[in-house]
């Protein structure tokens, strides 16, 4: 009861982003930090008395230090190297240009994570549709797509598979769930064209249209050096997986090494060994873009800002959810591939999807399969990890804080003249499309 | 009522210009609020300033413009833009919310008398008259004979010279579907391959072929019309005209469907089954086109300032009934 009580300023926070913005958008867009305080308090002072304040100011530690950190860490780093690489070029926005940008993105998402994917990506895709009018779709799909789905295919992609894989399950085994996103890609390239086509129509009824008075397209790259900087920063989050495995970042115990912040809370060398790297990564960006790039991109510092206040006081609330999950999880008595896929995904949606995949990895490994992979959790069926694995990482995208890119590429979308819809808007979009396609999935793939 | 409208129109241009200058004091290149040329751009504002001034709609653009006005790095434009955006919240909030009343939302529409059609023109205006018309209605020999009357230019096929001449492109490359009896007829050949999609995909910008060409003929129909007076078939050109801002008289030609097909009959020796099938299709293919580049019902009467039964009257005499409606009170 106490746990349930203690979930109540998570709700509270969910609903102040989904609400103020609406109510009060110009006091929301100057106090979300006080907001954020506020139902951080509300959390922190009851957890105090229930259950001291050791245990309080080592759970919300441990979830800055360990979670909060190295996200926003790579997210800054993605965020200020992207923002250095400008596309020049008259491409038009059609639909058939959009869906085959989407369909490429999707799958940049897996090479380069689905932040990467999405930071480098959404300045051009707001550019070649900058002659549009009706253009909130295009961003909507890109965050269906590109901000979460295409991550399935490797464990650069998204952090939950990242997870998985530090646990035993084989680097390349998430290929294996290129089917399911091909599929995906397929349904949802349809209905974005379709729904692109009409807007299109409708943009090119109203009078508007792209500048075409050159002829042929002139596409150029600019600040195309930063791509260096990019793939070191996957490196990194590469690195962040791989290193606490290794014997010289374990102590005799096989703990990672790190340094003791409080009680068990530590920041380890691999964790410290990422942040560094991206800071770097993108302090040398930096120096070494010319500032027009910057300009011509409309970099600001409102995005990351923005997400950088709202994400601390999420994973600061989340806490009590997430160990009500951890408790409650293995006892919820979801044994099947279909319920695997809509628990996960379902609590993916409103939770960080890591800590959600883990607990359901952990308990399909307590299920006492005796065939399927091997990871270090216990033997998983495929089609069981499957879902588990396409629940965390499809089902990041049914909202805007499902998965850390969303919300940016909302907040930058929101800067350069695009009507984004609301927090509920944007549910209303992945109810209409994304769960019904999800159903389909799981008629089609885990009954 | 005429008040509030010239005073949403000044709100409306500052809006237009804020987002302007806004725009221009981040420097960004990746897009701004308002995408289109100003006088569309202000004439939607003001029509939703007069209609829902406290609606999502108008909102949502001018918070849009504060998203962007918030992140200009310079504080002294950071400071100027903001106290205009306050200024205009301001103005915003003390006109009068008349949704829902019985005002006239569209002012030329309602002013439009067909026994003025002329008055829709200043001096400085040219006579642009846009004809569309179904097949077998004989607008095409109308429209030819009423540019034959009123000596002005008569524009069809020649559009798409100029077009084909502006694009630079090779003839046999373009293919108009708004060109519908010689597109099923297979006059033009059509060429498929994935080297010709990427040939057409780096021309076009990324765009449908059909769309670019409609592009072009748009802004080539535009810039004609700031040149000379003459009459246009097709073309979705009263739309793209309405768009524009410019002046122009839009008319729609047909016949009973009967009549038609026999026309067609005698047009191109063909028997009953042959003309109402060509018909059907053809009509298909044209309001399909009308309706993907303007969004309206081809052929429906609101769309037009005067609609015509050539049936009724004849060649001549729809060209003497369209003269004197022109003509009944000419501005010079």
């Amino acid at each position: 009861m106490n746990s349930l009580l203690l979930c109540i300023p998570f709700a509270g926070l969910l609903l102040c982003i989904a609400v103020m913005p609406l109510v009060k958008p110009e006091w929301w867009e100057k106090h979300q930090a006080l907001a954020v305080i506020v139902w951080s308090l509300l959390f922190i002072i009851p957890s105090i008395v229930l259950n001291g304040a050791g245990e309080t100011t080592e759970t919300v530690l441990e979830c800055i230090v360990n979670d909060y950190l190295t996200f926003i860490v790579l997210l800054f780093g993605l965020f200020c190297v992207s923002g250095n690489i400008t596309l020049e070029g008259n491409l038009a926005g059609s639909p058939a240009v959009n869906a085959l940008f989407l369909a490429f993105g999707t799958l940049l998402s897996s090479c380069i994570g689905t932040t990467g994917a999405s930071m480098l990506l959404v300045r051009p895709m707001i550019k070649m549709n900058s002659w549009r009018k009706n253009k909130a779709q295009i961003m909507i799909f890109f965050i269906f797509m590109i901000s979460n789905m295409g991550g399935c295919l490797t464990p650069i992609g998204d952090p939950p598979l990242l997870m998985g894989f530090m646990r035993g399950v084989p680097f390349f085994w998430s290929l294996h769930l290129f089917p399911i996103l091909i599929f995906n890609m397929i349904l949802l390239l349809i209905i974005f064209y379709l729904i692109d086509k009409k807007q299109y129509r409708k943009d090119i009824a109203n009078g508007l249209r792209p500048d075409i008075s050159k002829p042929g397209v002139d596409i150029k790259v600019e600040g195309l050096h930063n791509i260096v900087f990019l793939v070191a920063i996957v490196v990194a989050v590469i690195l962040s997986g791989t290193l606490p495995s290794l014997p010289m970042f374990q102590d005799a115990a096989g703990n990672v090494l790190g340094i003791t912040i409080y009680k068990s809370v530590k920041l380890t060398f691999p964790a410290m060994i990422e942040i560094a790297i991206i800071l770097l990564a993108a302090l040398l960006s930096f120096k070494t873009t010319n500032e027009k790039i910057r300009t011509q991109n409309h970099f600001t510092w409102g995005a990351i800002q923005e997400v950088a206040i709202l994400f601390i006081g999420i994973f600061i609330t989340m806490q009590p959810a997430l160990a009500l999950l951890k408790t409650m999880g293995p006892n919820l008595g979801i044994t099947e591939p279909y319920q695997m896929f809509w628990a996960t995904g379902f609590l993916s949606s409103f939770l960080d999807n890591t800590p959600t995949y883990l607990v359901f990895l952990t308990t399909a490994g307590t299920l006492g399969f005796t065939s399927g992979i091997v990871t270090t959790v216990g033997t998983i069926s495929v089609k069981i990890l499957t879902a588990i694995s396409c629940g965390a990482v499809f089902m990041g995208a049914n909202t805007y804080i499902g998965n850390a890119p969303n919300f940016m590429v909302k907040s930058i979308s929101d800067e350069n003249g695009i009507r984004m819809p609301s927090f509920f808007g944007y549910m209303g979009w992945s109810l209409c499309i994304l769960v019904p396609v999800f159903f389909i999935d799981m008629l089609v793939f885990f009954l | 009522m005429e008040k509030n409208r010239e005073n949403c129109y000044e709100i409306a241009k500052q809006i237009y210009q804020l987002d302007k200058e806004v725009y221009e004091c981040v420097g960004s290149s990746l897009g701004r609020t308002f995408t289109g040329d100003e006088a569309t751009c202000v004439e939607e504002i003001t029509r939703l300033l007069i209609t829902r001034p406290q609606g999502h709609e108008i909102r949502s653009d001018i918070a849009l413009i504060g998203n962007m006005a918030r992140t200009i790095k310079n504080k002294e434009d950071h400071h100027r833009m903001m106290t205009q955006y306050n200024e205009i919240l301001k103005k915003i909030a003390a006109i009068p919310d008349s949704f829902g009343s019985v005002d006239i939302i569209n002012e030329n529409l309602a002013a439009l008398n067909t026994s003025n059609l002329r008055q829709k023109f200043s001096p400085d205006d040219h006579l642009i008259i846009c004809i569309g018309r179904t097949h077998g209605s004989a607008g095409t020999d109308i429209g030819f004979a009423l540019a034959d009357k009123l000596k002005i230019n008569y524009y069809d096929a020649e559009i798409f010279d100029q077009v084909l001449k502006k694009m630079d492109a090779e003839k046999e490359d373009i293919e108009d579907h708004s060109n519908y009896v010689e597109e099923l007829k297979g006059k033009i050949a059509k060429k498929t391959g994935v080297g010709k999609f990427f040939k057409n995909f780096k021309k076009y910008h990324g765009l449908p072929v059909q769309d670019a060409i409609f592009f072009n003929q748009s802004d080539l129909i535009c810039e004609m019309a700031k040149k000379e007076d003459f009459i246009v078939m097709g073309r979705c050109a009263d739309v793209v005209l309405t768009n524009h801002r410019i002046p122009h008289i839009s008319i729609f030609i047909t016949a009973s469907f009967e009549q038609r097909v026999r026309r067609m009959m005698e047009l191109h020796n063909l028997n009953y089954k042959q003309a109402a099938h060509l018909l059907v299709k053809l009509d298909a293919k044209h309001a399909k086109y009308y309706f993907d580049y303007t969004g309206k019902k081809w052929g429906d009467a609101v769309n037009y300032d005067l609609c015509i039964n050539s049936a009724s009257y004849g060649i001549e005499e729809s060209v003497e009934l369209i003269e004197r409606m022109i003509n009944k009170y000419p501005n010079s």
